[in-house]
């Protein structure tokens, strides 16, 4: 059976902000984030540390090309 | 000392084109070897040269650590590592990646000369500036001469504001007893918080306020979107606060120019993330902050206190809610609190300049025919908040959004004139603030169909060409031309901020580009979207300038004229209350109308002082009386007898 994520043609983009002392532990709480989400495939595409914490796009990936996409099943 | 810069890459070695270019001007001697090198070239070169320290650069990101691995590899076997210093660099080099490969260093992109000569001679200092930059508080407003430069305008002017301080002379209203209070309490406990907080309220107050600020201070009751922050919050928000300040390093948004400063307004409704927005937001370069409060706290008189949250659009304004504020601001950050348009404004002035506040905004236009406020009632209360802004020594904006109701720019820029010229002569610093705006008027006329820069170029031309005041554009610049949409939204803001520079305005008030979305509240995310595309804008304008189409110029001498027009209007009608009444600064079918708030509050009291004299045309008079009377039954009888 086709779900939702399934749908998705490539990736899953989380855009956000989180309260951090560091550039290191914002990568560390975004991985976090990304595992707790079950969102295993993802990759950190930007993030800016300053202040209060991190701007932060990561990206997980639900169909790489060269997969066998989710949204050719049938 | 001789460096060798080595590029491990098929093609690319800009980067290190360009960190030789600047070493050499630093007085070094550099050696850059050619793209599509090996690896073992880079060591045979070194030992060639006698190099003292080498530079590999990556462009590509794949693979990076393996190959660095590698570098370390060979040049540990060439007897090179070790002995000749080494740092990498690239688009996916980090210096934590740098030295876990034992590396002296690594950097990535946007990284600056000084860094790299800070390496080389290892000394941080050379690089402070850069790695630790210090934003100091702008002297805002910059300097003008704040002259209206036509005669019959400034003369229209003065005899607008001899008649408004004429009439206001014997009246007071609630609003400005309890400025009285307040002022003289918070003068009682020397502006302490904590002391402010505990002191009872007097029966004075309380009769001077409406019920559910009686029963907040009596019964401990909160409107039903408001609730009390407890102490714990509060010290673990101090806490954040204090972290965000250790790791903060400003960022300067403009490119090569000394303006327009970046304000961000801020009201999500909670003290506590308004200070975190704020910290993001000076983060990404936003010079200043603005104060917005819930729509109710204007028809209601009197203030709360404490801390409170509120769950809805707009953050209370308490003086314990204003000072945790103040506290989480950088000394760098300008701070304005909105006063201008309900019951409150000159108590909000009174708190706002004992807090310091760098700013106040002000406008008894726009408060009474479009904020909801009796236009006589906020007439003595503005003329009172300015007053309280020239002591306190705030400047304070004239925001003219009564044009997103359908007014016409000649119309509210008529009114915003008139504000500044009474600002002036009660010795306050007044800033006009027109809109940037796809309104109702500017829609309907079909202004902005072509492109939005004509149109927006006309109005600032035209106010720069009638007087010589600083000037603000908001409030958002480009209102209702952003859409949920967060790249359109960036787009825009950043489009209108570029075009701002061009018009050499003072400052802007930029949206976050959930601008358009209001069904929830609004994020830090959309702050640095927004922030980011602006410093992107000025970054690639430069000192470059927009230019508009001839039709700006056909439309800036439209609104001049209009402008002039009105404030012939303004100074025949028996008075400015009046004027506002009867619809010279817009009328119903502009869109906007007189407000009820605080109605028949007003109270003659002993005249001040007598200033200024009216000089009436009868016949125009009459007519703006009756319209005035009509539109305003209740206090005209009452006037009347």
């Amino acid at each position: 059976m086709t779900t939702a994520r399934d749908t998705i043609v490539d990736a899953l983009d989380i855009e956000s902000f989180v309260l951090c002392e560091s550039e290191a532990e914002a990568k560390e709480l975004v991985g976090k984030l990304m595992q707790s989400l079950g969102l295993a495939r993802f990759v950190i595409v930007s993030l800016d540390f300053n202040g209060p914490g991190a701007h932060f796009r990561v990206r997980a990936y639900m169909n790489k090309p060269g997969d066998t996409y989710t949204w050719l099943k049938e | 000392m001789k460096i060798l810069l080595a590029p491990l890459d098929p093609v690319h070695d800009a980067g290190l084109k360009l960190i030789k270019r600047k070493l050499e001007v630093l007085g070094y001697e550099c050696v850059l070897l050619p793209p599509d090198i090996t690896v073992e070239e880079i060591g045979e070169a070194a030992i060639a040269e006698k190099i003292d320290m080498i530079f590999v650069g990556r462009t590509v990101g794949y693979g990076v650590e393996q190959l660095f691995r590698r570098v370390r590899h060979v040049l540990t076997a060439q007897g090179i590592f070790g002995k000749v210093r080494v740092a990498i660099g690239g688009m996916a080099v980090t210096d934590e990646l740098a030295k876990s490969l034992g590396f002296e260093a690594g950097y990535g992109p946007h990284t600056r000369i000084e860094e790299i000569h800070a390496l080389i001679e290892k000394n941080p200092e050379l690089a402070r500036h850069v790695t630790h930059p210090v934003k100091d508080k702008p002297k805002f407003p910059f300097p003008h001469s704040n002259e209206v430069k036509d005669s019959t305008t400034r003369k229209l002017l003065d005899q607008i504001v001899d008649g408004i301080l004429d009439w206001t002379s014997n009246k007071s209203s609630p609003g400005v007893v309890r400025a009285q209070i307040t002022e003289s309490q918070l003068q009682e406990v020397k502006g302490s918080v904590e002391s402010y907080t505990a002191l009872p309220f007097t029966r004075d107050y309380l009769a001077q306020c409406d019920e559910n600020i009686v029963d907040f201070f009596q019964r401990n009751t909160c409107p039903s979107s408001v609730r009390q922050i407890t102490q714990k919050e509060i010290d673990a928000y101090l806490r954040r606060i204090d972290i965000a300040k250790k790791n903060f390093h400003p960022r300067v948004l403009q490119h090569g120019r000394t303006k327009p400063l970046v304000f961000v307004q801020y009201g999500t409704g909670c003290p506590m993330m308004d200070g975190m927005h704020i910290k993001v937001a000076e983060s990404w370069g936003a010079d200043g902050v603005l104060h917005f409060d819930p729509a109710w706290g204007a028809r209601t008189e009197g203030l709360m206190d404490g801390f409170l949250t509120n769950a809805e659009d707009g953050t209370p304004v308490t003086y314990a809610n204003l000072s945790l504020i103040k506290r989480s601001l950088d000394k760098a950050t300008l701070w304005t609190v909105r006063a201008h348009r309900g019951l409150n404004t000159p108590e909000i002035a009174v708190l706002s300049g004992f807090l310091g506040a760098d700013m106040t905004k002000i406008n008894i236009i726009y408060g009474s025919i479009c904020g909801g406020t009796d236009p006589a009632r906020l007439t003595v209360d503005g003329v009172e908040a300015m007053r309280i802004a020239a002591r306190y020594n705030m400047p304070f904006d004239i925001p003219t959004n009564e044009e997103l109701a359908g007014s016409p720019p000649h119309k509210a820029f008529a009114g915003m004139l008139v504000m500044a010229a009474l600002g002036k002569r009660l010795g306050a610093q007044p800033i006009l603030k027109p809109l940037l705006c796809h309104g109702p008027y500017v829609m309907v006329n079909e202004f902005m169909e072509q492109n939005y820069v004509d149109y927006n170029f006309a109005k600032i031309r035209a106010l720069q060409a009638i007087a010589d005041f600083p000037i603000w554009p908001g409030e958002p610049i480009g209102f209702m031309t952003h859409t949920e949409e967060k790249e359109q939204s960036a787009a825009t803001t950043a489009l209108h901020a570029a075009m701002c520079s061009t018009l050499g305005v003072d400052a802007i008030t930029t949206a976050s580009t959930d601008e358009a979305f209001s069904r929830g509240s609004i994020t830090a995310d959309g702050r640095v979207g927004a922030l980011r595309a602006i410093e992107e804008a000025f970054r690639f304008f430069g000192q470059t300038d927009i230019t508009p189409t001839a039709q700006a110029d056909v439309w800036r001498d439209e609104i001049i004229l209009g402008i002039n027009d009105v404030l012939k209007k303004a100074a025949q009608a028996p008075s400015f209350v009046e004027a506002l009444y009867s619809g010279v600064f817009g009328d119903k079918a502009d869109g906007v109308y007189p407000g009820r708030a605080g109605r028949d509050s007003i109270s003659e009291i002993e005249p001040t002082k007598k200033v200024g004299r009216w000089d009436v045309d009868p016949v125009m008079a009459r007519k703006i009386s009756l319209i005035a009377a009509a539109a305003r039954p209740a206090v005209a009888a009452r006037r009347r007898r």
